[in-house]
C-alpha cells in the first residue's frame, strides 16, 4: 500500500524560552496522516500548534522530537514539494499580479525570464483575475490579493497545499465566496490539503477529515470523517441535517478546549 | 486653499509685527528687522557674494551624502541579513551611537585639516549612521511569512535577498535619507562654524564677530531653505522611486 502522503509521527515541538518567555510545548506527540489528495482540516483554539504542523510540514525547522515525511521522504531543510499559503499577505508590493503570480515560476526555473506566459495567465484565469494582470497588490482588495496568492501557491503544481486560515482575515461573505472558488479548483488540481483554520463550519464545509486539536501543548484530540457528498456547495451545505450534527458533534468537542484556554 | 491663505496671512502678521517691534519694543541690535533682512539677502544674491559660500556647503552635503549613503545601505543590509555579525556587532554601534556626531567635529578637524574633508566626513557620518540604522532594522525585521513562503517555493538565501530584502530595503533607505538631512546639513554648518575658509557657517561667525545681525539673520534664512530643500528633495525621490515600483508612499 502506498504511503500517505503526509505522515508526522509521534512529534513533539518545544519552543526554548528565550530571557524572559517561558518555553512552550506547541505540539505534544502529535501523529497524523494525510492520504494523497485528501482534504483535512485541522482546528483548535489559538496557540494550540496547528501552524507549528504546517511549519513543520514545510520543512521551516526540524521537530525538536519525532519523525514528519511527505510523499515518501522525510522532511529535512525547507519542503519545496508544497505550497504554502499563509495568512498574512505574503505579495510583494512591488511586483504586478503577473509578476507576483511568476515569481514561483522564476523561483523553480531558475531564470528572470522564463516565465510562461500562458502558464500564469491559465492560472489568473483559475483564479478568476483575468483583467487584473498588471495591477499592483496596493490597487487590488482583500479578496482579489487572496486569489492572487493562491494562483501563486498552484502555479507550480505542488502535490500538497499547506494553508494556513487563508481567508482568516476576510469578511464573513467574501469568506464563503473564497471558499466555494478553492474546492472548485479544488475539484480541477486535486491536491493533498492541510487546511488550517478556527472556523469549524469552514473546516466541515471544507474538508474530508477534521482534526480537533486540544489547547496548549497541542494533541490530537479527535478525527472527524466529514461523510457529505461531493462537489458541495459551500452556501447551502450550512443548512443540511448532517452538517448540522458534525458541528453539533465536533463544537462539543471543541468547546471544552477553547473555554479551559480562556480560563487560564 | 483657504488653509494656505490664513498660513500666508499668519507669516504677513509676524513680519510686520517684528518690523514694527524692532527698536520700539527690543533693540533692533538683537532682532534686527525684516526690511534690512530682505535688504541684505538681495545684496548678498545680486552682488554673488554669497554664492561661493553656498556652492561650498552644497558640495560638502552632496559629496557627504555620496559617501554615507551607499556605506550606509551596504553595512545596513549586510549587519542586518546576517544576524550573527549583527550580535556581534551590535554594542559597539550603540558605542558609537552614543557619541553626538558633531562632537566628532573637533576630532575631523585635527585629522583632515580645515578645508572641505572634515565638513564631507561629519555630512558622510551623520547619512551613514541613520541610513545604516533604518535600513539594518528593516532588513532585521523582514516578514519572516514573506521569506518563508519564497524559500517554499524554492529560493536560496540569494534569491530572497535579491527578489524581497533589496527591493523592500527602499523605504528603510529614504527612511534613513530623510532623517539624516537635517543632522548633515548641521554637520556642515557647524564644522565651518569652527574653522573654514569658506561656507555658510563661516559666514554665519563672521556676521556674529561683526556684531551684523541682518547678515547673521539672512544666513539663517538662506540655511533654513537649504535644509528644506534637502528634505524635499529625499522626499520627492522617495515617492518617484515608489512610484516606479509600482507602490504609492507608506504602501
Amino acid at each position: 500500500m502506498a504511503e500517505p502522503a503526509i505522515v508526522l509521527r509521534d512529534v513533539t515541538q518545544v519552543f526554548p524560552g528565550r530571557g524572559a518567555a517561558r518555553e512552550v510545548i506547541a505540539l505534544e506527540g502529535v501523529s497524523l496522516a494525510v492520504a494523497a489528495q485528501e482534504f483535512v482540516a485541522l482546528v483548535g483554539p489559538s496557540g494550540c500548534g496547528k501552524s507549528t504542523v504546517l511549519n513543520l510540514v514545510a520543512g521551516l525547522w526540524p521537530p525538536t522530537r519525532g519523525e514528519v515525511r511527505c510523499t515518501g521522504r522525510p522532511v529535512t531543510g525547507v519542503n519545496t514539494r508544497v505550497g504554502y499559503m499563509t495568512q498574512k499577505d505574503t505579495l510583494l508590493p512591488w511586483r504586478t499580479t503577473l509578476a507576483n503570480v511568476g515569481i514561483a515560476l522564476e523561483l523553480k526555473t531558475r531564470r528572470a525570464t522564463g516565465w510562461d506566459r500562458d502558464r500564469i495567465s491559465r492560472y489568473i484565469e483559475l483564479v478568476g483575475l483575468e483583467g487584473f494582470e498588471h495591477h499592483y497588490p496596493s490597487q487590488l482588495s482583500g479578496g482579489m490579493r487572496r486569489r492572487v496568492a493562491l494562483a501563486r501557491t498552484l502555479i507550480y503544481e505542488p502535490e500538497t497545499l499547506l494553508m494556513d486560515e487563508p481567508f482568516g482575515a476576510l469578511d464573513a461573505q467574501l469568506k464563503l465566496v473564497m471558499q466555494a472558488e478553492l474546492l472548485r479548483i479544488w475539484g480541477e488540481t486535486r491536491n493533498t490539503v492541510v487546511f488550517v483554520t478556527h472556523d469549524l463550519g469552514e473546516a466541515i464545509a471544507l474538508a474530508d477529515r477534521v482534526v480537533i486539536f486540544t489547547g496548549r501543548p497541542g494533541q490530537v484530540k479527535a478525527v472527524q470523517p466529514v461523510d457529505l457528498p461531493r462537489p458541495r456547495d459551500v452556501f447551502s451545505i450550512r443548512f443540511t441535517p448532517r452538517y448540522a450534527e458534525l458541528y453539533e458533534k465536533l463544537w462539543g468537542l471543541l468547546q471544552t478546549e477553547v473555554t479551559k484556554g480562556e480560563s487560564l | 486653499m483657504r488653509v494656505l491663505a490664513w498660513r500666508l496671512v499668519l507669516l504677513a502678521a509676524g513680519l510686520v509685527a517684528w518690523e514694527l517691534a524692532s527698536d520700539r519694543l527690543l533693540p533692533a541690535f538683537y532682532i534686527s528687522r525684516p526690511s534690512a533682512i530682505a535688504g541684505r539677502l538681495v545684496q548678498a544674491f545680486a552682488s554673488g557674494a554669497i554664492v561661493p559660500h553656498l556652492a561650498t556647503t552644497l558640495v560638502e552635503m552632496v559629496v557627504g551624502f555620496s559617501i554615507g549613503l551607499p556605506l550606509g545601505i551596504a553595512v545596513g543590509l549586510l549587519l542586518g541579513t546576517f544576524r550573527f555579525s549583527a550580535r556581534v556587532f551590535q554594542p559597539f554601534i550603540i558605542l558609537l551611537y552614543s557619541i553626538p556626531l558633531l562632537a566628532l567635529a573637533p576630532l575631523f578637524i585635527l585629522w583632515f585639516g580645515v578645508g572641505w574633508a572634515p565638513k564631507i566626513v561629519l555630512v558622510a557620518i551623520s547619512v551613514f549612521f541613520f541610513v545604516f540604522f533604518n535600513t539594518y532594522v528593516g532588513a532585521r525585521e523582514l516578514d519572516q511569512d514573506l521569506v518563508a513562503s519564497l524559500r517554499v517555493m524554492g529560493a536560496n538565501w540569494g534569491e530572497v535577498f535579491r527578489k524581497v530584502t533589496l527591493p523592500a530595503s527602499v523605504v528603510w533607505i529614504f527612511t534613513g535619507v530623510k532623517i539624516a538631512a537635517p543632522y548633515a546639513l548641521a554637520g556642515a554648518v557647524v564644522g565651518e562654524m569652527l574653522v573654514s575658509r569658506s561656507g555658510l557657517g563661516l559666514l554665519l561667525m563672521q556676521a556674529t564677530q561683526m556684531n551684523d545681525m541682518a547678515a547673521l539673520y539672512a544666513v539663517l534664512l538662506v540655511i533654513m531653505v537649504l535644509g528644506i530643500l534637502a528634505s524635499e528633495a529625499a522626499e520627492r525621490s522617495e515617492r518617484l522611486v515608489l512610484r516606479r515600483q509600482g507602490r504609492t508612499a507608506g504602501g
